[in-house]
């Protein structure tokens, strides 16, 4: 090593700081973002669906290992928890359509979340999947973060459920219309709260962009599966 | 703003701690997350900044899970042998749970808060 100054070397060895990764994180994430804007925040153009696979080109790219670009980012994924533990308020916001509906609420909300786990998990063991899988899948329904943390808690693959989650936001929010239409549900609260318990976040994006009754309980479904698919799952977990 | 952040940190911690205490398999920032609420009805008052924080937050969710997605780089024979399965399971599990959460929603509302019914009645929407 030539002592300091511009080097190629000091350049190359840039690369491995968590400056650059996480630069270039940020970069490529905003630059997919408005894309996604751009069109209207279709569920197809969601900037993580492409900014992963263009990250893991850049990655492939330079040799650098996942276990290092992982270290660099950690500032953006520890985030997450202080996140999650900031859904509290807006479910406490909603306390007062909570009480006024807490049977309706509570009954479809269980029964939401045990159907989309047993779903899941039962029809992907059809296809042999070992128990890492199926506990990836078993909290798809939930908001991504919550689904990584339930994941990585029953032995799953905290990347695989992350995936899957943005997979099953894309179906819900692409075929509620459509298919609570065909079914003749014509009450905005049990569209919007259907779509949040099964589609989390883009759930509740989609159901603003059709009624703003629908966007909240949306969101109330959303928030509320966090804590119920948890809470089913860590029960399954002691049970095993 | 700083004690909205220590507000938000210091419930995660607690959840941690009781997560590992009891050995609950629930994360700890679940439990963090039900600890706020039990705060936030224990002391009553206005909480713009706290709003603020977990809404910028919430609203930078996507950008959070970016690098645990990129992980799926080691999971390639995994999304090779399962990914077919995948795909099934999780399509079938949003369409069943979105119309069985529905159809429930819709017979409790009739069956126990029947004053509630048609209290927001819908016109047809308008399919896209």
């Amino acid at each position: 090593m030539s002592g300091g100054g511009a080097s190629p070397d000091g350049l190359s060895a840039l690369v491995a700081t968590p400056l650059f990764w996480l630069a270039l994180t940020v970069g490529v994430f905003e630059a997919f973002d408005i894309l996604s804007r751009k069109s209207g925040r279709h569920p197809l153009c969601h900037p993580v669906l492409w900014t992963t696979p263009v990250l893991i080109g850049l990655l492939w790219a330079t040799g650098t290992d996942y276990a290092a670009y992982k270290a660099d980012t950690f500032l953006l994924s520890f985030l997450l928890g202080p996140s999650v533990v900031g859904l509290a308020v807006p479910i406490w916001a909603q306390r007062e359509r909570i009480t006024r509906l807490a049977v309706p609420i509570a009954l479809s909300l269980t029964a939401g979340a045990i159907t989309s786990i047993a779903c899941a998990v039962g029809i992907l063991s059809l296809f042999g999947a070992p128990r890492a899988i199926l506990a990836s899948i078993a909290p798809r329904a939930t908001t991504t973060p919550v689904a990584m943390a339930i994941a990585d808690q029953l032995g799953g693959i905290p990347a695989l459920a992350a995936v899957i989650v943005l997979f099953a936001g894309c179906v819900g929010s692409m075929s509620a219309t459509p298919l609570l239409n065909a079914f003749r549900f014509d009450d905005y609260r049990s569209r919007g709260f259907a779509l949040g318990v099964s589609a989390h976040g883009f759930g509740a994006a989609r159901a603003f962009q059709v009624n703003d009754t629908a966007g909240a309980f949306a969101s109330l479904g959303m928030a509320l599966n966090a804590v119920m698919t948890a809470l089913l799952l860590s029960l399954v977990a002691i049970a095993l | 703003m700083l004690s909205a952040i220590f507000l938000l940190l210091a419930c995660q911690l607690a959840g941690e701690v009781l997560h590992r205490l009891t050995g609950l398999a629930l994360p700890g920032s679940v439990i963090g997350m039900v600890l706020l609420i039990g705060w936030l009805a224990l002391v009553r008052r206005e909480r713009p900044t706290l709003s603020a924080v977990s809404a910028w937050l919430t609203a930078h969710l996507s950008i959070m899970f970016v690098p645990a997605a990129v992980g799926l780089m080691n999971e390639g024979p995994a999304l090779e042998r399962y990914g077919l399965g995948l795909a099934v399971a999780t399509a079938v599990s949003t369409l069943v749970t979105i119309l069985v959460t529905a159809a429930v929603f819709r017979w409790a509302l009739h069956r126990f808060t029947p004053g509630e019914v048609g209290r927001r009645p819908v016109a047809a929407e308008p399919t896209s």
